[in-house]
């Protein structure tokens, strides 16, 4: 099997949100089930961000047009993992939860590898990945695209794709997808949209997820220049040297993670009433005692991992 | 549609006007984008920024309520800058490169001469005909001067023999009247220049302040849109429920119509007028006839005037000339699958046996707004409510419910327990003062079935089962025979009050003694009744069906309830199975090379895929666009692309082009200006029933003086001056009209989890309203309480010199329901609409809104 991408053009995109709910169904995600407990977002964006049941939404930015017959940009975007080559998710992950499937490229998750020290989502520049809670420690596990692997395997197109009316997403070759996509970018530029660009070509070592956004990067909430936190690669040196116990490889990150003083996706927040480390995206206890402290980090890690069965492959 | 969802990637413009089609029919956009991509112009028409006006090129945003001042404005546009400056030479030359004269001059009517007394008075807002007393026109006055008549050849070999075979019932004859015409289109009587002298008043200035556009946004939208005037150009426009909800809807289809014909839209590939319809669906349902006065297959029910009986219903709805010369055929092989052997010549095939609409000037209305009202007075005691949902949909919707508690019994036919179903326990309401008992069917969805679906562009296909009903879930077919065997039952057993029209139906839709919807598809595509004994037993089935609606008889020997169904299951070697049917043909293969996919389903009428495609080749036959060919005359006969839309050949003979190209009407060219409306020739400006200005600039009527259900005292008409806010009432893709469907899915309820108000940052500034705001919006007739999204896609209007600010409310939320629930949103619309169709005015009333 050769690389393959999912394309989205945002410009076909109508933005019904098919693919949204195509996703959830597809993959067995829940919603709320309480009457009207989803809040609306105030705006057509809903839910309003990914978490830990919702893998994709589509964005809705609105710009100010430049002409009187478009007075208003109205630009649709697709917010999921987007499938780096150098996916830093993959590296830091300690559990073999997050792997790079070499052939297709897209990175797949495993759920039952998940350890829930919830790195990956502070490497990823892209803010992806989330983590399915019931607030209990061991049931606080990674959530995010997978590109629908079972699917895929099968030879058939992500859910999310097939579920497209317009065929704004569409998926096969990696290749054929970034040329593609150029020839509609060209188009665009023609026909009054000098911003259009595509994305996921070089970014990351690349993405597999190619994308045509009609407005430019920030119109349509994409990251312009995205980097892997240096931290991240770091990994690739300690993770060679702990070898297989992954326990202290992650005991070995907190301490980095810990020093990484000003990293923006900093998400574990330390209580010092409590004395408890709460996750600034979850809300949950993650751990009793300062994450900063690798010896607690190391006994929460290896009081949750059955050991024999943690870094298997 | 007279044209169909692929179809939409031949076109040069796509003009959405009154629907925002890639949001509502997802399916549209695939089809529009293609077109887009290979360089159509797309224009949106809309009060707000919709997720179609983000796929188009200009986005023109409206008032709510003035389509025809926009298309009257169009048409002034044409005349001005099209047609005058390009007459003279066309007629001396024949030149056409800016207009295509030909399709005007011969297809359509502007060369008619109307009667002398025809007139409209800009200054009473009244065409000829009025009558003060009744507020109804008679429509005399709309109709052509006759230049010759013709009576009907209906000797042995005549075109008519069949009036006189055994068995056709008796009735006179129509006289055909040829009209006077002018081809030179001087005579100030032709239809054009009175069309020309009735659209000079509607200027761009005129226009830009009825609508509340800016004039180059306008300037351009009709440049844009009337490049599709040269010959070999095609423009479509695809329009829904923001054209028909109005108390002059049917007026603004026409309006639509007009234009396509006056810039020769109609009848080619990428054209047409194209109604988008839905899931459940209005296409089939329109089909069916599903309206007090309408009869299945475009045909008018039994009333108790014109059509009180069989003999004046053929006198009065056969048609002198054009394919509706046929509809004796069509209305006694319906009566004879109505009634099968129990209907001949001689009681006139059971036709007294049907109920007839009341239709004396004053009688009692039974349509839609007007049934609330006789809940209200105690006339209708008792209700069938099956797939729909009015304390929900209707407008007025408060006014509804206060009416159902007036019942003594109401069944609700439905697949969730919905706001009608549970009408007695609405926030507002007392369930110990109600005594109305209310029965709950539970209806099987639609994949828990197997039948027949049709989609907006007329494809008939048939769906299998997927899945038994939940519980005790029936499909409703199987309901309507568990009451109708009971019903029959219990006429036999105890007797009744005139139990022919129960007792003679014929009833016997079963395969191996279960109700079944194959034997129903025999009878909506037609069988012949003599000689064969139909057999519906899985073993050995046997009928004998008919190819097509052409053998159908006047003379009682074939049975048909549908007439333009026909040849969607005409397959006799495999009666029973829809796999061998026309309406279940797989063939990918797209011959046309323009996507009419022949041999993809079954098209009605008679598998055509463009109506009216005779309009799509000039006068010698030849096609306006040689790439995109539906047919060719090469000198000796049609070779045809899509099926033939016109007499093609008559017996064996091929027959050459001619004018007759809208063969559905007796004179077989199209109505600029038609007499077939209630309420006035020619589309005319009118302010909808609550209405923000001060005066109608265009006449002196200032709402339409037709308009329906507003002699109501329910309506609680409000002022400007009491609620000066424009509102309009639309929905979103996440849901489905009243949300018992898909408020019921976690996931959708998630992904739109609320109604809201739309408005714009000037008017939410001006209210000190912030986005997500709770807010009253509020008139005489309603209150709800929603959020608020304040947005650019709103922006306040300049009408007629004054700021006019405008909001849009969402319209899927009720209180019953598991998951989502919220306020009535059309406790606030109107019950007033549109004579002609009876549509109400969902669209366009006033509002006043405060912080809650």
């Amino acid at each position: 099997m050769t690389e393959k991408a999912i394309y989205f053009d945002s410009s076909k995109c109508t933005a019904c949100k098919g693919c949204q709910v195509a996703c959830k169904t597809w993959n067995n995600l829940p919603s709320p089930l309480g009457t009207n407990e989803t809040k609306w977002s105030g705006t057509h964006q809903n839910p309003a961000d990914l978490n830990g049941d919702t893998r994709l939404i589509i964005t809705f930015n609105e710009l100010e047009g430049d002409s009187k017959i478009k007075p208003v940009k109205w630009a649709f975007g697709r917010r999921a993992c987007q499938h780096c080559t150098d996916a830093p998710c993959a590296s830091v992950c300690p559990g073999g939860a997050l792997v790079r499937n070499e052939e297709t490229g897209f990175v797949e998750v495993y759920q039952d590898k998940c350890v829930g020290c919830q790195y990956c989502h502070s490497v990823c520049p892209f803010d992806v990945p989330r983590y399915e809670s019931n607030g209990l420690l061991d049931k606080t596990v990674i959530d995010k695209c997978t590109g629908c692997a079972d699917r895929v395997a099968h030879g058939m197109a992500p859910a999310c794709v097939s579920a497209c009316q317009p065929n704004a997403l569409q998926f096969g070759d990696r290749d054929e997808m970034i040329a593609k996509g150029k020839e509609k970018v060209a188009w665009l530029h023609e026909n009054g949209y000098p911003d259009a660009c595509l994305y996921g070509e070089r970014e990351m070592g690349g993405l597999h997820v190619i994308q045509v956004l009609k407005y430019g990067i920030d119109a349509h909430d994409q990251v312009q220049d995205p980097q892997a936190p240096a931290t991240a690669q770091l990994t690739q040196i300690i993770k060679p040297v702990t070898g297989a116990i992954s326990g202290l490889t992650v005991a070995g990150l907190a301490v980095m993670f810990g020093l990484a003083i000003g990293y923006k996706r900093d998400k574990l927040a330390y209580n010092p009433e409590t004395e408890d480390t709460v996750s600034v995206i979850t809300g949950d206890v993650v751990q009793h005692g300062d994450p900063q402290d690798d010896k607690t980090v190391m006994e929460h890690i290896t009081e949750n991992l059955p050991i024999g069965k943690k870094g298997d492959k | 549609m007279t044209s169909h969802w692929c179809d939409f990637q031949n076109t040069d413009v796509i003009l959405n006007c009154g629907s925002n089609s890639v949001e509502n029919h997802p399916v549209s956009a695939l089809w529009l984008e293609k077109a887009h991509e290979q360089g159509a112009k797309w224009i949106v028409v809309d009060p707000r920024y919709t997720r179609t006006a983000e796929q188009a090129d200009i986005w023109c945003p409206i008032r709510s309520g003035t389509d025809i001042a926009f298309y009257g404005g169009m048409y002034n546009y044409i005349i001005e800058h099209l047609i005058e400056p390009n007459l003279a030479k066309y007629q001396e030359t024949g030149d056409m490169s800016e207009y295509n004269f030909e399709y005007l001059l011969n297809y359509t009517n502007a060369s008619y001469i109307l009667d002398p007394d025809y007139k409209f008075d800009p200054e009473t807002g009244l065409f000829s005909g009025w009558n003060e007393k009744t507020k109804t026109y008679n429509a005399h006055s709309w109709h052509y001067e006759t230049e010759s008549t013709e009576d009907w050849d209906t000797s042995e070999n005549g075109a008519y023999a069949w009036v006189k075979k055994p068995g056709t019932p008796e009735f006179t004859t129509p006289t055909l009247t040829n009209p006077k015409k002018d081809m030179t289109l001087q005579d100030p009587m032709c239809v054009y220049q009175q069309f020309k002298k009735h659209y000079s008043r509607y200027t761009l200035d005129t226009v830009c302040g009825i609508c509340g556009i800016d004039k180059d946004v306008l300037e351009l939208v009709y440049k844009t849109y009337t490049s599709t005037a040269k010959p070999g150009k095609a423009g479509t426009v695809l329009y829904a429920l923001g054209q028909t909800q109005h108390t002059y809807g049917a007026q603004n289809t026409r309006a639509m119509s007009v234009m396509q014909l006056l810039l020769g839209n109609i009848g080619i590939p990428g054209g047409g007028v194209n109604a988008l319809r839905g899931e459940p669906n209005v296409q089939g349902a329109t089909d069916m006839g599903m309206m007090v006065n309408e009869h299945p297959a475009y045909l008018k029910w039994a009333n108790t005037t014109d059509r009180a009986s069989l003999r004046k219903w053929l006198e009065s709805q056969t048609y002198s000339d054009g394919y509706y010369t046929n509809k004796p055929k069509f209305i006694v092989s319906s009566l004879k699958e109505w009634f099968g052997e129990n209907a001949t010549v001689d009681n006139d095939y059971g036709y007294d046996w049907w109920p007839k609409v009341p239709s004396e000037t004053g009688a009692v209305d039974y349509t839609h707004i007007s049934t609330f009202e006789l809940m209200q007075q105690g006339v209708i005691k008792g209700y069938f409510n099956w797939g729909m949902n009015p304390c929900h949909s209707a407008p007025n919707a408060g006014n509804v419910r206060r009416s159902m508690a007036n019942l003594d019994w109401l069944v609700v036919a439905d697949q969730v327990i919905t706001e009608s179903a549970s009408f007695w326990n609405a926030p507002d309401m007392n369930p110990s003062e109600i005594d109305t008992t209310v029965y709950y069917l539970p209806c099987a969805l639609i994949y828990e079935k197997p039948g027949i679906i049709l989609n907006s562009g007329r494809w008939i296909q048939y769906r299998y089962q997927a899945v038994e009903p939940w519980d005790q879930a029936k499909p409703d077919y199987e309901m309507c025979d568990l009451l109708w065997t009971a019903i029959c039952d219990l006429y036999k057993k105890e007797g009744g009050a005139n139990p022919d029209p129960i007792l003679k139906t014929k009833w016997d839709y079963y395969v191996d003694g279960k109700i079944d919807p194959r034997p129903v598809a025999w009878a909506l595509n037609g069988y012949r009744v003599a000689g064969t004994e139909c057999n519906t037993d899985s073993a050995n089935p046997k009928t004998d069906l008919l190819k097509g609606y052409a053998e159908l008889g006047a003379d009682g020997s074939t049975a048909c309830a549908m007439w333009i169904y026909s040849g969607m299951w005409n397959n006799n070697d495999a009666p029973l199975d829809p796999a061998e049917q026309p309406l279940c043909r797989r063939n990918t293969e797209d011959k046309s090379g323009i996507g009419l996919n022949s041999e993809w389903a079954f098209s009605w009428p008679s598998n055509r895929r463009i109506l009216y495609n005779r309009n799509s080749c000039d006068m010698q036959g030849k096609p306006w666009n040689e790439d995109k060919k539906l047919m060719e005359w090469n000198g000796e006969k049609w070779i045809l692309v899509d099926q033939a839309d016109f007499v093609a050949v008559k017996g064996d003979k091929p027959v050459p082009p001619n004018n007759k190209t809208f063969f559905m009407l007796w004179e077989q060219n199209a109505r600029l200006e038609s007499y077939g409306m209630v309420d006035g020739p020619l589309p005319e400006h009118f302010e909808p029933f609550e209405s923000p200005c001060d005066e109608n600039p265009l006449n002196g009527a200032f709402h339409n003086p037709c308009a329906f259900g507003t002699q109501y005292a329910s309506t609680k008409q409000g002022t400007k001056e009491q609620y000066p806010i424009v509102a309009t009432t639309y929905s979103v893709t996440e849901h489905w009209r009243t949300g018992g469907q898909t408020r019921l899915c976690p996931a959708l309820v998630e992904s739109m989890p609320a109604q809201f108000v739309e408005m714009s940052e000037e008017f939410a500034a001006e209210k000190g309203i912030k986005n997500g705001d709770e807010v009253r919006v509020f008139n005489n007739r309603g209150s709800v309480v929603v959020p608020a999204l304040v947005t650019k896609r709103m922006q306040p209007m300049n009408v007629n010199g004054k700021v006019q600010h405008q909001v849009g409310l969402t319209h899927h939320f009720g209180w019953a329901d598991l998951y989502g629930t919220g306020d009535v949103v059309n406790d606030l619309t109107p019950n007033v609409g549109d004579p002609n169709s009876f549509t109400p005015e969902y669209k366009a009333f006033l509002v006043d809104i405060e912080k809650a």
